[in-house]
């Protein structure tokens, strides 16, 4: 062994030269490579290796405990099977790397690791701790125990020299030479970070000290042996762990329950293989030589059972293994159900599986809560015996006919469990880790992140049939290419009055399709209606759902599709909002399993025929369910403008400039697309051209009618994929709170909203990666050019805009303000505040370019209701 | 001042009565530092309000340190219980409500415990490794701050003829955690010989007090080195044998 002499560490002041050094070193070895730190890792470890038996020897004659030629087996262990393990780990610079979703891990080190030793594995435990520093690039100063201190620093000093050899940095592993409290407390408040493996008070000084601790607590692994274990490898490993260097492993068994109808069994093979059993005196006299006071006699620890017995009185043949005590009592006052380290064991007997997993349990708390449990059992055909005994042991390793010592440090029983010769015990046993300490517990992981945009999407009803006249020719692969039988149509009474389902019933009956009409579909579709219409379904069972009317008609027969198909639905929890209807809590229940369904609008506005929303009322409680998912999109929707010609002047008004605020809504949100933005263009351009036409003299302008019908659906498929914004919100609680209609609403914010949307400075944007910068002006200009409105700058094109849809809505006769609409001012300002909170809460929000604030909101709703709008927000 | 009534005689003191006076008179071996120290420690716990002898005055008779104290009347709780061992129970049972009543005390500026307990340690003769292992295992104790008798035993009580209970003899006393205080009457108990009183006395304390047995236990091994010190050759063995223990590892 070497005799390079060090300074020695034995003050307050020695120490802190120690650490300046370890300081100095560690600064050096943190520009490292992994080549380089490779090297100095497998030298360290190949040292360590070739000391393992000098070493084994040392710590058993200077601490008088143990066996050295397991101790040599624990240095084996350390510096082997670590290596092999970490050989190839990346602990230097990035070490994960994927560049499409922009994610780049960057390990660092922690810094100078305090590391405190025990006297039960001094040598392995400082070179398990030595050489997962040198690969994660810290430096180390080593605390060992009084008992242990010259073996404990000779596997440093071995450690340290080939390290240094490799190339790594002098001083870069120190010790404590003469340890105390003082100092190892010293150690503990000076490091970055600290690795105890000790007692009790050890581990709670080290989590006292203030600094990130990675501590080990007691053990009291109780063993139970199944009767459909193999009692032959059960007591054969027992015995192996439990002798192993005399029973100074933290994870070795305490105790061993015995189910009855292999007791004896289990006792013959025992006394077979050398074990003793104390009869009832000599049971008691180790009793109370083994503990005292409630702890252990320091006397037996590590010591051969003949040692152990002498002390107590006991006369036992040289060559015994273990002494067993036959205990009945689990309680913390029985000496022997304490944690014995020694090969001093426990033998209870159980009278059934579930008894012996209640002492296991209650061994645990007395004293090993978090560490190690083990079971012996048929791991084939007993499968939920383990899942069992695993539900109960609250220990943070839980071992199936395994020798619980070499078990519970990994690698040897089992190859996927990280060897270490420091096992966590979680928050049970009072530590911050729960596995087997290793080296990404020594490591700053530097997460860095880039930006990154969403996936969006372009989605449709599967079927889109388009053209004046064109519904008999639609319908007719109902029969032809589907084989549908029984069909379903919703409408409303007028629709149905005045014979707007004919045309289909007609074209059903020459197919032979079987149909039913429900035709009490109200203007604000409510939930009892719809609960009406889906009983009417369940007893009918339709293989088709046909809806034909306006918004309101194609929305309640939406939610009669989801309740004839799922009864069982909330509505609460369908209608929960969401930031990303992707991520959204709620799993929307899957639709058409039952019925296709087919929505056939009557109006040129709503959309609903193309988007995955439905509002719904609860008459009871006055709520308005608004739900959004793909599975309601439609199956298939027809846009027949013979179902439109002779639409109302006020309606065709309304949900004419319902699907302007649309398709100016998709083109502002944050989720638009270029698939949606020519949709969005386009509707707006031959809404613009022909919604007058319409207006004056809908009944003779069938080229005016298709065209804005087709202009309706584009901006419904624009909105169903680029959702809408802030208009929408505040347009909904106008509606349910001052009944004005749902596109006259709209229409009565619009020019706030392009006002909103359009500050270059706005309070606050909206956060959606996509969006970079407040840029919504410069939308609404590319808008207002392309419908022709020119302009010589942005600002100018959105003013140019602004009076574009101020003409368009007074040609089709929508008035100026709230005002206007006969809302008084002292209902409109009483419900002021309630409006805005809930259109602050509305799900359109979400997608709006400008995060709107309350009081924006509400300016916003004051400047629409008095016609302010000079002074908009 | 009439010298002739000796109350008790202790190694290094003797003890006298005179009128309605103690007068505990030192050897002029005792370090001045601790005479003075008992007598203020005695003042201090005087202020709490228990029930204790009051302190009269700190003097010198003829050429040596005195404390002269309220003298009480009667018998001691040990006394009693030797001579009516029909009533142990019940003197057990007053004996630990005025333990309790000591622990429900406060005293801010009596030495602390912890210190005390540290000092002792260092200054056994136990080796390096055990003194390490009671360090380490008095550091993780709970600090409090409960006024402890430090020598509670039934020898320090006395039972007025009207049944009322003084404490005697505060020269141990200090501030800390009264599980420490119980492992020393424990302690004291079993260096008496008396092991089942001494078992009887402590699960009586955990129960009233609501404490874990093990919790009382883990001071064991410290009080047990702290006594050591006082270096009585009969009883090392047996304290060493318990202070001489380990925590997992």
């Amino acid at each position: 062994m070497s005799t390079k002499e060090y300074p020695i560490v034995e003050s307050a002041e020695s120490f802190a030269a120690a650490l300046a050094r370890v300081r100095e070193a560690q600064k050096a070895f943190s520009t490292y490579t992994q080549e380089q730190v490779d090297a100095i890792f497998l030298a360290a470890a190949t040292a360590a290796n070739r000391a393992r038996i000098p070493l084994a020897k040392m710590a058993v004659e200077e601490t008088g405990m143990g066996v050295a030629e397991d101790k040599v087996i624990k240095n084996h262990f350390a510096s082997e099977y670590i290596y092999n393990t970490y050989r190839n780990t990346k602990t230097c610079g990035v070490i994960e790397e994927d560049p499409v979703a922009g994610i780049k891990k960057i390990a660092e080190p922690i810094g100078v690791i305090g590391a405190v030793i025990p006297t039960t594995n001094p040598t392995s435990t400082a070179i398990f701790k030595a050489l997962v520093c040198l690969k994660t690039r810290n430096g180390i100063i080593i605390s060992p125990h009084p008992r242990a201190k010259k073996s404990t620093i000779a596997a440093a000093k071995i450690v340290l020299e080939a390290a240094v050899e490799a190339g790594a940095p002098e001083g870069i592993i120190s010790w404590i030479d003469v340890p105390s409290l003082e100092l190892t407390n010293l150690l503990m408040q000076e490091s970055d970070c600290i690795l105890a493996t000790g007692g009790p008070g050890m581990v709670k000084a080290a989590y006292s000290s203030g600094k990130p601790a990675l501590g080990v607590g007691a053990g009291n692994t109780p063993a139970i042996i199944d009767e459909t274990a193999d009692i032959l490898l059960a007591v054969n490993s027992i015995i192996h762990s439990k002798t192993f260097d005399n029973g100074m492993i933290c994870a070795s068994e305490q105790s061993v329950i015995v189910e009855k109808k292999i007791y004896a069994k289990v006792k013959k093979e025992f006394k077979a293989r050398g074990c003793y059993f104390l009869n009832d005196e000599e049971c008691e006299k180790v009793r109370k030589t083994i503990i005292i006071n409630g702890a252990l006699n320091a006397r037996i620890v590590g010591q051969k059972p003949v040692t152990i017995a002498k002390l107590a009185g006991v006369e036992v043949p040289e060559t015994t293994k273990i002494l067993i005590g036959e205990v009945e009592s689990v309680d913390i006052s029985e000496e022997f159900a304490h944690e014995k380290l020694s090969p001093v064991l426990a033998m209870y007997k159980a009278e059934s599986f579930e008894d012996a997993i209640a002492k296991a349990e209650q061994l645990v708390a007395d004293g090993g809560y978090g560490h190690t449990s083990s079971l012996y059992v048929d791991a084939i055909n007993c499968k939920d015996k383990i899942d069992e005994f695993a539900a109960h042991m609250k220990t943070c390793r839980i071992l199936v006919n395994t020798p619980s010592s070499q078990g519970g440090i990994g690698d040897l029983y089992n190859f996927s469990l990280t060897p270490s010769l420091t096992l966590g015990c979680g928050s049970w046993g009072g530590n911050s880790v729960s596995e087997n300490v290793g080296v990404k517990h020594l490591l700053n992981i530097k997460t860095v992140a880039e930006r990154r945009e969403n996936m969006l999407w372009f989605r449709a009803p599967e079927k889109v049939y388009i053209k004046k006249g064109c519904m008999p020719v639609a319908l007719q692969e109902l029969r032809d290419v589907m084989g549908k039988k029984r069909a379903f149509l919703v409408t409303d009474s007028f629709l149905y009055k005045n014979g707007y389902t004919k045309p289909i019933t007609d074209k059903l009956d020459e197919m032979g399709i079987t149909y039913t009409t429900f035709s009490d579909v109200e203007p604000d579709p409510s939930l009892i209606s719809a609960q009406k219409g889906a009983e009417a379904m369940r007893s009918f069972e339709p293989d088709v759902i046909i809806a034909l009317g306006g918004g309101s008609a194609m929305d309640a027969a939406k939610i009669m599709w989801v309740l004839y198909e799922h009864p069982d639905v909330d509505f609460q929890d369908m209608a929960m909002r969401f930031v990303d209807i992707r991520k959204r809590i709620y799993t929307f229940p899957k639709m058409g399993e039952k019925a296709y369904f087919i929505a056939i609008p009557t109006s040129s506005g709503t959309g609903s025929e193309v988007t995955p929303f439905a509002v719904i009322t609860d008459q009871e409680t006055g709520i308005k369910y608004p739900l959004a998912d793909y599975e309601l999109m439609p199956n298939m929707a027809i846009v027949d403008a013979d179902f439109m010609m002779s639409g109302p002047k006020g309606l065709t008004a309304a949900s004419g400039i319902d699907a302007v605020s649309h398709a100016l809504e998709a083109y502002a949100s944050m989720m638009a697309t270029d698939f949606t933005d020519g949709l969005a263009l386009k509707a707006l351009k031959v809404i613009f051209e022909y919604l007058p036409a319409c207006y004056d003299n809908g009944m003779n302008e069938p080229v005016a009618r298709e065209k804005v019908a087709h202009a309706a659906t584009m901006a419904g498929m624009a909105f169903a994929n680029a959702f809408l914004g802030v208009c929408h919100s505040m347009a909904h609680k106008l509606g349910a709170f001052h009944h004005i209609a749902h596109g006259v609403a709209n229409a009565l914010m619009l020019e706030q909203v392009i006002r909103f949307n359009s500050a270059e400075v706005p309070s606050k944007m909206g956060t959606f990666p996509q969006y970079d910068h407040p840029h919504t002006l410069a939308r609404y200009a590319e808008i207002a050019q392309f419908l022709g409105f020119g302009g010589k700058n942005d600002k100018e094109s959105v003013e140019n805009l602004i009076n574009g849809i101020n003409e368009l809505k007074a040609r089709v006769g929508i008035k100026n303000t709230i005002a206007d609409y006969g809302v008084k001012e002292e209902d409109f300002l009483a419900t002021l505040d309630e409006m805005t909170e809930q259109a602050f809460d509305d799900q359109c929000t979400g997608a709006n370019p400008r995060y709107p604030l309350f009081k924006e909101i509400k300016q916003m709703y004051l400047n629409a209701y008095y016609g302010n709008n000079k002074d908009a927000v | 001042m009439k010298f002739d009534n000796v109350l008790a005689e202790r190694k290094n003191k003797v003890i006298y009565r005179d009128g309605d006076l103690a007068v505990k008179v030192f050897d002029e071996s005792f370090p001045k530092s601790d005479i003075l120290n008992e007598a203020l420690n005695q003042a201090r716990v005087e202020e709490t309000g228990l029930n204790i002898p009051k302190i009269e005055e700190v003097t010198k008779i003829d050429g040596k340190w005195a404390i002269i104290s309220d003298f009480i009347e009667g018998k001691t709780l040990q006394q009693l219980m030797d001579e009516n061992p029909d009533k142990l129970d019940e003197y057990l049972e007053l004996f630990v409500n005025v333990q309790m009543e000591i622990l429900g005390k406060k005293c801010p500026l009596l030495k602390r415990l912890q210190d005390k307990m540290q000092d002792k340690i260092s200054s056994t003769d136990l080796d390096a490794t055990t003194r390490y292992e009671l360090h380490t295992r008095l550091a993780s104790m709970k600090r409090h701050d409960k006024v402890c008798h430090g020598d509670f035993n039934p020898s320090n009580i006395i039972i007025t003829p009207d049944g009322t209970p003084f404490i005697l003899d505060w020269s141990h006393a200090t501030q800390g955690n009264g599980a420490a205080d119980a492992a020393r009457t424990y302690l004291l108990f079993c260096l008496k010989g008396d092991k089942d009183l001494a078992e009887k006395y402590l699960k009586l304390f955990c129960e009233k007090t609501d404490t874990a047995r093990q919790y009382v236990n883990a001071w064991m091994p410290i009080v047990a080195a702290s006594q050591s010190v006082k270096g009585n050759p009969e009883e090392r063995e047996f304290l060493l044998n318990w202070a001489n223990v380990c925590d997992w590892q």
